[in-house]
């Protein structure tokens, strides 16, 4: 900071003692830290009782001195008394002003530190921005970051054949046109998912959207960057792990949008065990050899193949159309109040058109004694519209195996019905349409 | 509101700084320690403006650093409950707006928001009058009253309003 010494000052000056007792006489109680001698306190005591004296004479007089018209003022003194704290800044009520405590309520530290909000706060303001938000015929749209927008890697994972990237990376200087970004300063790479920023940009137009990361809020917010420079998207809307409420969860509960109009999209199902209504699961986009490791893959990634997902057919143009269509019939085909609407509903009915009409059998998928319809596939297909059998009968039209040569697969081959791999299932419901069989043949293993 | 005070602080110094340019290591440094620091007591010390007086160094023990007893006037700041403020808006959303006067970091609820302004989202989410005359939008300069004030070791939090007569906009840059 630049500024010269001058001895004679211009502005009122009192000593230090005096001005201290002031700021303190004129300060609510508790808010000096410091500790003082008894007679300074003694003196401090002595004001602040004036002080408060002269408030008591004022608030006497108020509703004497208060003309009957002046409702307003007499509104404003009546709602101060019985103020409900709907939140803090700062450990101050916003609407009262007074000290509260430090942990009441929910944080919202992503919008801004020191901002938190009371549940029937909370709840008035997703009822008003809902309505605010569907008369621009918007719903929510909950992103994660990881393998579902992009792929980081460390710079100490990366593989041998992967050190060409090192020369392949794009400017930070403008990062909206790149996709493959050194961030040295976090020892880090991030490939950004094809066909991302159209998908931003687009989406943006039907929502309104969250970045909702279990990584920090570092990393977070440098995302939000590469993926967002102009600021267009997202705002404050960025949620990381340091602003969830419960650990290794992520919850709605910090995303100010009624759960009836939220969707999300991630690639990890378990960070959602309240909102798997809401959820839409996306493939994981592994691109780095590290982040294929620490999933258990021992293939070649995308990037040590020099290959990447489809920009004109990769997974998130697959599920923008999906979100369109959740869009389009949630507010052109429903009927009813818009308030009254679900998009859970909307996401269960096109999810079981997938594969409709299907009827499944099952060989040899599930282990022994386990309960068939339990199992996370049987369910998974039964979400996607298709009828689950456990016994074969004239009306099945696929059955599901890993194995040629079990009973119910040569019955399959034998009446002509199709014969597929579980990955078929798998397969339609992160595309949101039933594939081709072909595709998923299924091979004789050698031993049976 | 802006005070011109005298405060006083021990600092230490390391001998390296001895000799003929004490008085300004120690004046230099006395800067980088206090200016754009809050005290709960004072606020945040703008500018140190002059020093009134260096006490006599004692000697620690082991160490060889000295501690100097030195006092200083300086311009401070801090914001006081009922008081008019000027501030920039920074950040609009559907919970309010926040805005700074300085080191000051001031929340204006939407409850504090008269209630003919609406809260328009978008890339640049802002609250409107009904017939689009007054908006508050990022940047904007608004003039509010601040109804209560916390002050930590680093930053000060206010809590603001403008429903109350001749509060609000005070310059618009859309129009600008
Ligand atoms: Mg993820
Ligand atoms: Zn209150």
């Amino acid at each position: 900071m630049q500024m010269s010494l001058v001895t004679d000052s211009p502005v009122h000056s009192s000593s230090s003692d005096d001005f201290a007792a002031f700021l303190d006489a004129s300060l609510d109680s508790g808010s000096s830290e410091e500790t003082e001698d008894s007679d300074q306190l003694e003196t401090q005591r002595v004001k602040r009782r004036k002080v408060d004296k002269m408030e008591n004479i004022e608030e006497l007089q108020d509703p004497t001195s208060l003309p009957p018209s002046l409702e307003q003022t007499a509104e404003a003194s009546m709602k101060k008394d019985v103020c409900t704290h709907p939140g803090s800044f700062g450990e101050m009520c916003i609407l009262c002003g007074q000290r509260l405590d430090a942990d009441s309520g929910v944080t919202f530290g992503y919008i801004h530190k020191g901002l938190r909000l009371e549940n029937d706060e909370i709840v008035r303001l997703r009822n008003t921005d809902m309505k605010n938000l569907l008369r621009h015929k918007k719903l929510y749209l909950v992103l994660d970051l990881d393998h579902t927008l992009l792929n980081s890697t460390q710079l100490i994972h990366m593989s041998p054949q992967e050190e060409y990237l090192k020369s392949q990376t794009d400017s930070l200087q403008d990062v909206s046109k790149g996709s493959l970004f050194m961030l040295s300063f976090m020892h880090m790479m991030t490939k950004l998912r094809p066909f991302v920023r159209a998908f931003l940009k687009e989406a943006s137009e039907l929502f309104e959207m969250y970045i909702y990361t279990m990584g920090d809020r570092a990393y977070a917010l440098e995302m939000a960057k590469l993926l967002d420079p102009q600021r267009e998207y997202f705002s404050s809307r960025v949620i990381s792990r340091d602003d969830g409420t419960h650990r290794h969860q992520k919850g709605l509960d910090v995303v100010l949008g009624q759960e009836s109009a939220v969707l999300i999209l991630d690639d990890t199902e378990n960070a959602w065990t309240k909102h798997k209504d809401n959820l839409i699961l996306m493939e994981r986009y592994h691109f780095f050899a590290s982040s294929c490791h620490q999933f258990g893959f021992n293939c070649k990634s995308l990037s040590e193949l020099k290959n990447d997902e489809s920009e004109t057919d990769g997974a998130l143009v697959t599920i923008l159309k999906v979100l369109k269509r959740v869009h389009g019939m949630f507010f052109d085909e429903l009927e009813g109040n818009l308030v009254d609407r679900d998009v859970r509903q909307v996401l269960k009915t096109i999810r079981k058109e997938v594969l409709k009409g299907c009827k499944l059998v099952f060989s040899r998928v599930f282990p022994t004694g386990f309960q068939a319809d339990n199992h996370l596939l049987w369910k998974m297909a039964e979400g996607l519209g298709a009828t689950c059998l456990k016994e074969l009968d004239p009306s099945v039209t696929h059955v599901v195996s890993t194995d040629a040569g079990t009973e119910k697969s040569r019955w399959a081959v034998k009446h002509k019905k199709f014969l597929v791999h579980p990955q078929w299932i798998e397969a339609a419901n992160y595309l949101w349409q039933k594939q081709p069989e072909e595709n998923f043949i299924v091979n004789q293993t050698k031993n049976p | 509101m802006f005070f011109h005070i005298v405060l006083e602080r021990n600092m230490q110094l390391h001998p390296r700084h001895f000799g003929r340019n004490l008085r300004e290591n120690l004046v230099s440094k006395l800067m980088k320690d206090v200016e754009g620091t809050c005290s709960g007591r004072h606020g945040f010390v703008v500018a140190i403006t002059g020093i009134e007086n260096v006490g006599k160094g004692l000697i620690r023990d082991g160490t060889g650093f000295v501690t100097f007893p030195v006092k200083y006037q300086c311009v401070v700041f801090r914001p006081f409950k009922g008081e008019i403020l000027e501030a920039v808006v920074t950040m609009v959303n559907k919970m309010g707006f926040f805005a700074e006067a300085g080191p000051v970091q001031i929340f204006v609820s939407n409850h504090l928001i008269p209630d003919d302004m609406e809260f328009q989202s978008g890339d640049m989410p802002n609250y409107t009058t009904s017939d689009g005359s007054v908006k508050i939008q990022k940047d904007s300069e608004v003039r509010l009253k601040i109804i209560g004030t916390r002050v930590d070791a680093t930053e000060i939090f206010c809590i603001g309003t403008i429903k109350d007569d001749f509060l609000g906009v005070i310059n618009d840059p859309a129009a600008a």
